[in-house]
């Protein structure tokens, strides 16, 4: 057995090694055929080898780099003669003459002139770190770790050009004719000038030595720097950066602003020259790159822990995850219940559809806020941006030359035309989130009709026509027309956007600052509860980490529901009566069309993914519809107050008119809640309007389940 | 350490104050390797440092702990031991007043560095020919500090360039004393086992520890520039130790603001006592501002507001101070006794015009440059406490550029939630921030909406106004004391106001009022005001007294603003 330069290692670990890479004879083979030039070794994969113990895996943790070596030596012995012919270049033929040579000076005494190992490899090796724990953050790998394979994440700020770096010098003796191999593994080198062969020194000839730039070794050397990503950062505190070095085919894998998982050794870099002289002082350290890993920040790609898994389960389970979770939206916004569930919608979605003949539908859902300033609209847009695992903020105005869409601009350097995407371009397969979206300038607007139903942007300039995927649903703010919802004026009027833009939407919410006592004493409270107590009042509930409400959409974004056929008619009679009630109304505050057809659609999906169910439900399509409702229930309110009805005398007459047109004396209540919510009244007012009538015997009430029946007048 | 550390810590108010205070007057007579003070704020952070910690020298154990070389010789064989340190990068205080530094001057007992100075005689000789030079008659070691700066105005020629030519021939200790910057002095700070979490960005501090400067790094640290290509620069060569004094850190505390006073009048808030300062200094400001009464009272609470906690989105207890009505020439005239008022009373204050061009090209937010590696100072990087004045009518009507836009954007954020966006290019890393913030504008400024909105009224153009030095002090102690009294609503008082504010909420909407404001942040700012006002009576619980005084305020500024 072959122990090479270590001969601390019992047998058995090196046998382990060479059983191990046994196994992989294929990747054996294509390495001698020169297809591929790395080797990766999975520590995970590693340690699932049977003949491995654990105490050998923290070895090699922490004494990376002589395992490398041991690892490649190992290759080395076992690589297989090539089985396919390839052609000849500079570096075989030095290579046979090399070969040729060495049988003739057989005295390998001399370090210089045995020849290295590096040298006649053409594949690297590399050690992957484990990948189940979580990466380290650059600040939480201490001195500690020198020496040690480590894994830690962070964003690439930096990159050098690609460089060639010297592995092994040749020279070439004028004297003796021998050629003399140098190790280089600093980044710099003293370069030798004497020739060292025993040749040279026995006859004291001092021979002159050539570096030989062909016949020495290179390797591709980049170096970049890798910060901490802003969620690492405590507060108070800088982001770090470390030094990463990157060798070999691992170079050009990174470029600025990728957001990666490297693992590798944190070694410290050797002093040459003056600074040798404090270099036991201070020693800068480095991250030498054995994996890099690009990370994925899509749903689609989203993994899940192994305990996110069972948490993910468990909130299943639960009957009232729908509301946990629009809880958990921005919990430190106060109020908007309905608002954060139909956010949640948002981040859920539907999935997009293609029919055959390949006419798409799209899944993402649109949602524009509207209302009087300082009702959170804003924070709300940045939260859900937070949550989002793909979200861009904008502001209509505050985009530059790019703006939403896309550009295109003139490379300064090589004077070619390239195109630059947008924030809906960079948003594609995510969210995004304009804020002021009535003061959009005019171009974006008319490509955003694109964008928000054929998901796509077309440019059409200077030379370039091209089509970019904007699959992105579009979280929009806007304020009223005149700063503030103006009640005197028809929605119409308000909403100064067009009814092409707006039908879009699949809903539009209004949120007005409303005079109410109720909300404003408890607004009073919270004040003074905060001044008070420096912290806001108990939430009465624990809102769910963002983490795992990540984990559960993502899981939800998988399942594809569909509508069975007992719904379908209801959803059509669903829609055309809300038809029919807004052709009746002289003053209608939406606008209805084919389009929310598809929006009711669109949100019992949603509805349903979150219930992980496979098929849409009646109790879906309604709290869609009462979604809809609700979005202008500020408006409906003012409309009653007008109208001189109570919402209990309201809630009657609507419970009348149901029954009268089922033509049905009997209302169960589950019904009876059901219309009442489409119509934005809450289950205690029903409550109320219950007794109530029931004490003028108008209907009895059943004791137990509360249903319905109408005394015959 | 810990043995260093303890004695010194439960002793600092008497042996600390005999430990000079590091600062650009006495950086060239402090001789290396003593023990020094620094009061500064954590302007950037460096990241980890690791050193040997300990290597065995024979067969004892030695340390390179406090030290930037090794004491005793190492052998690359010897069994070694690799330890971190953290390194800070810490400036003066921003927007320091000037009578901060002179009591700190007065508080160092200036003995102790004369000594070391007298002992301290390679340069001697070198200094005096230079001196002869100058013909500059004084040879009293004393003068030192003024001697520099005559040095440095005086051979503008003598770029650092040829500083280095110096530093090879001569001792090199004298190289480094033209070099430091005199006007603010930078200082690394080297912070030894303490939990990460004690030392923030922004935070003021006062270290102790060791003042170290080795000529012999110096000298190499140019040379080592050829070797490392493109990215592989250390962050400190661009810090070399000539230009920014080494400081080993032994201990470190932090400073609030009554930290830089000297000597406080009163031990304990007396309540009659802080009635008369309260009324002293009401009087102060209300001749400072030309007899306006109501305004005085709008600056003196905000004057001690703070934050206090945040909760949610918003920073509790801050109150930035719109005064509108000014002029161009009111401006001059008020705008400027007002900043020296609030300079003489507050240890740190800046105040800043707002032109068009000035926010189209100045530098607002702190920007991290990774060609250094360093944090850019911008100008909102304060700390915390800072005073901040905002000349709006030096604004004309004129178009803003992306910068100007992303400026104005951070001023906004930073009047209305207390936090400054750092740039770190790939990503934006939001920085709390405590900043007293106060706008004079003409009309309401729509640009930086702030807390409370007062035009200003002056009756009388007072002459300058001036404070003798007992009372100046008397307030300065009273500012920085009052600003953070506990404070508790009692549950009485607490339905009081809950009453008031939702009637104040109705009415207001029966008005059809048209202002914009938020209804839920005029409640905070009302409660914030209560706060500030019982605080200014020294008490730490609301009376009904003083909410009726808010109250009163409050209408009296109502009616102005109509």
């Amino acid at each position: 057995m072959h122990l090479g330069p270590l001969g601390v290692f019992d047998c058995s670990t090196t046998i382990g090694i060479d059983s191990y890479i046994c196994r992989a004879g294929q990747i054996e083979q294509d390495v001698a055929n020169r297809k591929i030039r790395s080797v990766q070794i999975d520590l995970e994969d590693l340690f699932n080898y049977k003949d491995l113990d654990e105490e050998f895996l923290r070895r090699v943790t922490e004494n990376t780099r002589r395992y490398l070596g041991i690892f490649a030596d190992a290759i080395d012995e076992l690589i297989p003669e090539p089985t396919e012919a390839f052609l000849d270049d500079d570096h075989d033929i030095l290579m046979t003459q090399r070969a040729e040579d060495g049988t003739e000076n057989a005295d390998v005494s001399d370090p210089y002139q045995r020849m290295p190992k590096e040298i006649k490899r053409f594949y690297e090796v590399y050690i992957k770190a484990s990948s189940k724990d979580q990466p380290f953050t650059i600040r939480e790998v201490k001195a500690s770790y020198i020496g040690q394979l480590v894994r830690i994440s962070g964003i690439i700020t930096r990159c050098s050009d690609v460089k060639p770096l010297m592995q092994v010098a040749v020279y070439t003796c004028e004297e003796c004719g021998f050629e003399i191999y140098q190790e280089v593994t600093a980044r710099v080198f003293m370069p030798l000038f004497e020739c060292p062969s025993d040749r040279c020194k026995t006859n004291n000839a001092k021979g002159n030595l050539i570096l030989q730039l062909r016949a020495s070794k290179f390797l591709k050397f980049q170096e970049a720097k890798i910060q901490e990503l802003s969620e690492h950062v405590p507060k108070g505190h800088i982001p770090r950066t470390m030094t990463v070095h990157l060798r070999g085919e691992l170079t050009r894998t990174v470029a600025p602003g990728d957001v990666v998982e490297i693992s590798g050794i944190f070694l410290p870099i050797p002093y040459t020259g003056f600074r040798a002289m404090r270099a036991g002082l201070v020693a800068d350290t480095y991250l030498e790159a054995m994996s890099v890993t690009h990370f994925k920040k899509k749903y689609e790609e989203y993994k899940l822990g192994g305990d996110e898994e069972e948490q993910i389960a468990r909130l299943a389970e639960d009957g009232d995850i729908y509301n946990k979770l629009a809880q958990s939206l921005a919990p430190e916004i106060f109020g908007h219940e309905d608002v954060k569930k139909a956010l949640l919608l948002l981040l859920v979605g539907a999935p997009h559809r293609q029919l055959k003949d390949g006419m798409k539908i799209r899944g993402d859902l649109h949602i524009c806020l509207m209302g009087d300033p300082g009702v959170a609209k804003s924070q709300l847009l940045k939260h859900i941006i937070n949550v989002a695992p793909r979200g861009v903020y904008t502001t209509g105005k505050g985009s530059s030359g790019v703006g939403l869409t896309a550009a295109v601009m003139k490379d300064s350097v090589t004077n070619e035309m390239v195109l630059e995407g947008g924030a809906l371009v960079l948003a594609d397969m995510g969210i995004c989130a304009i804020d002021e979206f009535d003061k959009m300038d005019d171009s974006d607007r008319t490509a955003i009709h694109e964008v928000m139903e054929q998901q796509t942007v077309s440019i059409a300039k200077a030379g370039i026509t091209t089509s970019l995927n904007a699959r992105t649903a579009v979280l929009a703010a806007a304020n009223p027309a005149w700063g503030r919802y103006d009640l005197r004026r028809t929605p119409a009027e308000n909403i100064n956007l067009p009814p092409a833009l707006l039908s879009r939407f699949d809903l539009l919410w209004l949120i007005l600052d409303r005079a109410d006592m109720d909300s404003d004493l408890e607004m009073a409270r919270h004040v003074v509860y905060v001044h008070q107590n420096k912290e806001s009042p108990a939430l009465g509930f624990a809102p769910l980490d963002p983490s795992v409400l990540r984990a559960y959409i993502s899981t939800a974004r998988k399942i594809c529901p569909h509508v069975p056929k007992e719904l379908e008619e209801y959803i059509a009679s669903v829609y055309s009566s809300i038809r029919q009630d807004e052709a009746k109304s002289s003053a209608p505050h939406s606008y209805t069309t084919i389009r929310t057809l598809l929006s009711i659609i669109r949100l019992s999906t949603a509805l349903a993914r979150l219930r992980f169910s496979e098929v849409l439900a009646q109790s879906d399509v309604d709290e869609a519809l009462r979604l809809m409702q609700m979005s202008k229930f500020s408006l409906y309110s003012e409309d009653r107050q007008k109208s001189g009805l109570d919402a209990i005398s309201d809630i009657y007459s609507i419970l009348r008119d149901e029954a009268a047109r089922m033509n049905k004396m009997d209302v169960s209540y589950a019904h009876a809640l059901n219309w009442i919510s489409r119509k934005g009244y809450s289950e205690a007012q029903l409550k109320e309007c219950l007794e109530e009538y029931a004490a003028l015997n108008v209907w009895q009430i059943h004791p137990n389940t509360f249903d319905i029946r109408f005394i015959d007048a | 350490m810990e043995g260093i550390g303890a004695p010194l810590m439960s002793s600092k108010s008497v042996s600390l104050i005999k430990v000079p205070i590091l600062d650009s007057s006495n950086i060239g007579r402090i001789q290396p390797n003593s023990l020094v003070r620094f009061r500064g704020m954590v302007q950037d952070m460096f990241g980890n440092e690791l050193y040997v910690g300990a290597f065995k020298d024979g067969s004892t154990w030695r340390t390179n702990k406090f030290t930037d070389v090794a004491s005793f010789p190492m052998s690359s064989s010897t069994e070694t031991r690799i330890w971190e340190r953290r390194l800070l990068y810490c400036v003066p205080v921003p927007g320091q007043s000037p009578w901060v530094v002179q009591s700190s001057d007065s508080a160092s007992s200036s003995e102790t560095v004369i000594n070391r100075c007298g002992n301290w005689t390679p340069q001697h000789g070198e200094k005096r020919r230079r001196e002869d030079d100058m013909s500059v008659d004084q040879m009293d070691l004393n003068v030192c500090p003024i001697l520099l700066f005559i040095r440095e105005d005086g051979l503008p020629c003598q770029a650092s360039q040829s500083q280095e030519s110096v530093i090879g021939g001569t001792s090199p200790i004298q190289s480094m004393v033209p070099d430091f910057d005199t006007k603010s002095l930078p200082c690394l700070v080297k912070i030894y086992d303490s939990p990460e979490s004690e030392l923030k960005l922004n935070d003021v501090f006062e270290f102790v520890g060791v003042f170290t400067f080795d000529p012999e790094l110096m000298v190499h640290e140019d040379g080592s520039d050829e070797f490392s290509s493109g990215l592989c620069e250390d962050t400190l060569v661009h810090l070399p130790p000539n230009k920014v004094p080494r400081l080993h850190c032994f201990i470190h505390r932090k400073l609030a603001v009554h930290d830089f006073l000297v000597g406080s009048p009163v031990n304990e808030p007396m309540p009659n006592l802080v009635r008369g300062i309260r009324e002293s200094l009401l009087r102060y400001l209300t001749a400072v501002l030309g007899n306006d009464g109501v305004a005085a009272q709008c600056v003196l609470l905000h004057l001690l507001s703070q934050v206090h906690a945040r909760v949610d989105a918003i920073a509790v207890g801050k109150l930035s101070l719109n005064l509108t009505g000014f002029s161009r020439e009111s401006v001059s005239v008020f705008g400027n006794q007002l900043n020296i008022a609030i300079q003489s009373l507050l240890p740190f204050t800046q105040s800043m015009p707002l032109t068009v061009e000035n926010l189209n090209t100045a530098s607002l937010a702190p920007k991290k440059d990774y060609q250094t590696n360093r944090l850019l100072a911008g100008t909102l990087q304060l700390a915390e406490g800072t005073h901040l004045t905002l000349d709006e009518t030096q604004l004309n009507a004129g178009i803003l550029n992306s910068t100007g836009i992303e400026n104005v954007r951070l001023l906004k954020n930073l009047m209305d939630l207390q936090k400054v966006e750092y740039d770190f290019e790939y990503y934006k890393l939001e920085m709390s921030s405590d900043v007293q913030l106060l706008i004079l504008s003409e009309g309401k400024s729509n640009i930086l909406p702030a807390d409370l909105v007062l035009p200003f009224q002056p009756s009388v153009v007072a002459s300058s106004v001036n404070a003798d030095g007992d009372s100046l002090q008397a307030w300065r102690w009273y500012l920085a004391t009052l600003r953070s009294l506990p404070h508790v609503i009692d549950t009485e008082l607490q339905k009081v106001i809950e009453d008031d504010l939702v009637a104040a909420r109705q009415e207001d909407r029966s008005l059809g009022s048209n202002d914009f404001s938020s209804g839920y942040l005029e409640l905070f700012r009302w409660l914030t005001m209560a706060r500030l006002m019982s605080a200014s009576f020294g008490e730490t619980s609301l009376s009904l007294e003083h909410w009726q005084m808010v109250k009163e305020l409050e209408r009296l500024r109502k009616e102005r603003v109509k």
